[in-house]
């Protein structure tokens, strides 16, 4: 089956990489169509934040249903096809593991199954995670660097992962990861760490919060900017061999570096203002996830823009000209 | 404390033998088996009795690993100190064609399990062995295959069991949970179920010696395996839950044969020697003494995506176990073609797939 040039699906529109991701290829000329489980339009807020919403075709599909999917793809028959869609939080995979299993392991396989039951020549890109290396060491993971995730979103993530690695080999199919590591926007949802710390160092600048519980602030990330990211998504799928690339800045900062900037941001420092919670620590929590970009950069010409600690001025900057978000 | 076991997969082939080897140790034990309309009991209906009679200590139960409620219920009901998770859509051919099934019975079963040990409050009480296969290493990273060798998947089948060997990890990290893996090699016996290749083969030379086939077709002839005996490795799998700290284990016999290899010996134990001619395809397995064809090769029979070379490395289990393969290459294939000749020839009844109700009779 000959694909629709230039037609994009997009799975998990809504969310922050899905907006973002669908903002670059209408600029591109795409026609993007979405699907988003978040049906309601308070669900669509991302889209409206970037000004989208109504450019891009929304679906309603169960993506787990293999059925569903290739019925989808078929009527589209889309010639780029993005898999965001996830329950996308490690803290809460740990008390949803089933739901964060099914989020991801059904969807993927449901894409992979509609190209090879349609022989559709579409190419499909699936967002992995650096989740899936667990406590990746001093060194940055690269993409031959073994797996050993440390959470259900780890494990899920990885299996996804092979999934898609096993159909490439058994199929010949155009699919590849983008193992993805920590990326953030001002869409993040406040129940990720670091938007919690943006808008709480706001919140306590506003005098509208005494003090911010932490977890765990001896972690070391590797954070992105998101907008850079869906970047190298949408070159991943222009090369002409499918691969697998990790997605990082390979810049490594702790979260107190992250908390540090933050309120300093605001004159404060956060030594006075953040307290530490071992509720909020995890079951099991990775010491240090940092990812080797080498071969993005020489194998897609990607380079990120923003890094750490720039990031975190962008962040309070756009907190800044938003309404404080209820915490 | 009588200790309490709970099997899930009892009717597979190491269900079977596993619920045998700690019956004989003492042990209650509780079968899980899913409800389906024809009998598939063969391999354990030498330990079952009558619930109604007394010492009875085998027990079976209607579950399946899509079922979370049911699975809640059961451990809940029982109350198991050790748990064994044997269920699985286990066929790596099967898994490219049932690829969300496997995924569901395979990956989130195993998760589903987990959690039932989580809800019903036997976190620190229950033992959980994992069987993971040495499927996981696929597109091999090393030879031979041991513990801290990376994964590598390369079916659906191995995929959904790195997610059950993964999570059993977690399970184990996170909370503390006495929850190890078996890495196990390929193990089979006279009970392994008649779809993979050794039994395949033994059935084939069995059925070409009483007259009622002519020809035995396979796939890759030279795919590699690390064959040991099923019997010999539930030992080992009884003995990873007995350590006092839960770890992952390579169970293997640290030799490997083709499948080339295999019809010779099997053949071989029936007064035929082959000789191979052509390549690939067109190879074919003539009896050497009448000319007859009596080996083919179908390409359908090939993996999609195919495994080459799986070698283990059983030192750690040989160390820390204190386990090893007892059953020899030839034997076990001499094991296998024996049992089913008897089962043709009306010997042996306990033929799994087929509504057969008898003891078996070894």
């Amino acid at each position: 089956m000959r694909s629709e040039k230039g037609t994009a699906l997009v799975l998990g529109v809504a969310g922050q990489d899905g907006a973002y991701l669908a903002r670059l290829l209408l600029d591109r000329g795409y026609q993007v169509h979405g699907v988003t489980r978040a049906a309601d339009p308070a669900g669509l807020s991302n889209l409206v934040a970037l000004g989208i919403a109504d450019r891009v075709t929304m679906h309603a599909c169960e993506i787990g249903s293999t059925s569903a999917m290739r019925a989808l793809v078929e009527a589209l028959r889309p010639a780029e096809i993005y898999n965001l869609a996830a329950q996308s939080s490690v803290g809460l995979s740990f008390g949803q593991p089933a739901e964060t299993i099914d989020s991801i392991v059904p969807p993927t396989l449901a894409v992979l199954e509609a190209m090879r039951g349609t022989g559709l020549d579409a190419r499909f890109f699936a967002a992995g995670s650096g989740e899936c290396f667990g406590d990746t060491g001093a060194e940055p993971a690269e993409e031959q660097r073994p797996f050993r995730p440390a959470s259900p979103y780890g494990v899920a993530k990885a299996a996804a992962h092979w999934l898609v690695a096993t159909y490439r080999a058994a199929y010949g199919l155009h699919a590849s990861n983008g193992v993805l590591f920590s990326h953030e926007s001002p869409l993040r949802p406040p129940r990720f760490v670091t938007a919690k710390i943006v808008h709480g160092a706001r919140a306590v600048a506003e005098k509208r919060l005494p003090m911010l519980k932490l977890g765990n602030l001896d972690i070391t990330r590797d954070w992105g900017w998101a907008e850079d990211y869906v970047e190298a998504m949408w070159r991943m799928l222009q090369a002409d061999v499918p691969q697998d690339c990790v997605i990082a800045t390979g810049v490594p900062s702790t979260l107190e570096g992250f908390a540090a900037r933050a309120f300093a941001c605001f004159g404060l420092d956060w030594r006075a203002h953040v307290q530490c919670d071992p509720s909020l620590r995890r079951p099991t929590d990775i010491a240090v996830s940092v990812g080797n970009p080498a071969r993005a950069r020489s194998a897609l010409g990607w380079q990120p823009r923003v890094t750490m600690p720039a990031l975190v001025d962008r962040l309070v900057e756009a907190a800044l000209r938003a309404p404080p978000p209820a915490l | 404390m009588t200790k309490c076991a709970l099997i899930t997969g009892v009717t597979g082939q190491d269900g079977a033998y596993l619920a045998e080897l700690l019956l004989d140790k003492g042990y209650v034990v509780h079968g899980l088996r899913r409800r389906i309309s024809t009998f598939n009991t063969a391999r354990i209906d030498h330990l079952y009795r009558d619930p109604h009679e007394e010492g009875v200590k085998f027990f079976l139960h209607h579950a399946d690993l899509t079922d979370s409620a049911g699975l809640i219920r059961i451990v809940m009901e029982t109350q198991p100190t050790e748990i064994y998770n044997m269920a699985a859509q286990s066929h790596v051919k099967v898994s490219f064609e049932n690829p969300e099934y496997t995924a569901n019975v395979d990956a989130v079963g195993t998760l589903r399990l987990l959690e039932a040990i989580r809800i019903a409050g036997l976190t620190n009480t229950c033992r959980f062995y994992q069987a993971s296969t040495s499927e996981m290493y696929g597109l091999v990273q090393e030879t031979p295959q041991r513990e801290t060798t990376p994964f590598h998947p390369r079916s659906p089948y191995a995929v959904a069991k790195l997610y059950g060997y993964w999570i059993t990890v977690n399970y184990r990290e996170a909370y503390g949970m006495h929850a190890s893996n078996g890495i196990l090699f390929n193990h089979e016996g006279p009970t392994r179920g008649e779809t993979f290749v050794t039994r395949k083969i033994s059935r084939a030379v069995a059925a070409i010696t009483e007259g009622k086939q002519d020809t035995l077709w396979l796939g890759n002839l030279d795919a590699k395996r690390d064959w040991g005996h099923a019997r010999d490795y539930v030992d080992g799998i009884w003995r990873i839950l007995q350590q006092p700290e839960p770890d992952d284990y390579v169970l293997a016999t640290g030799e490997t044969h083709s499948v080339r290899e295999f019809v010779e010996l099997a053949f071989g134990h029936v007064g035929r020697s082959i000789v191979w001619q052509g390549e690939g395809v067109a190879e074919l397995g003539m009896d050497k003494d009448s000319g007859k064809v009596l080996v083919r090769v179908d390409p359908r029979y090939y993996r999609p995506a195919e495994v080459e070379f799986l070698l283990g490395d059983p030192t750690k289990a040989q160390t820390k176990l204190g386990w090893k393969h007892t059953t020899a290459f030839p034997d076990l294939v001499r094991e296998m073609v024996d049992a089913d000749l008897a089962r043709l020839r009306g010997e042996r009844h306990d033929s799994p797939g087929h509504a057969s109700r008898s003891a078996a009779a070894d």
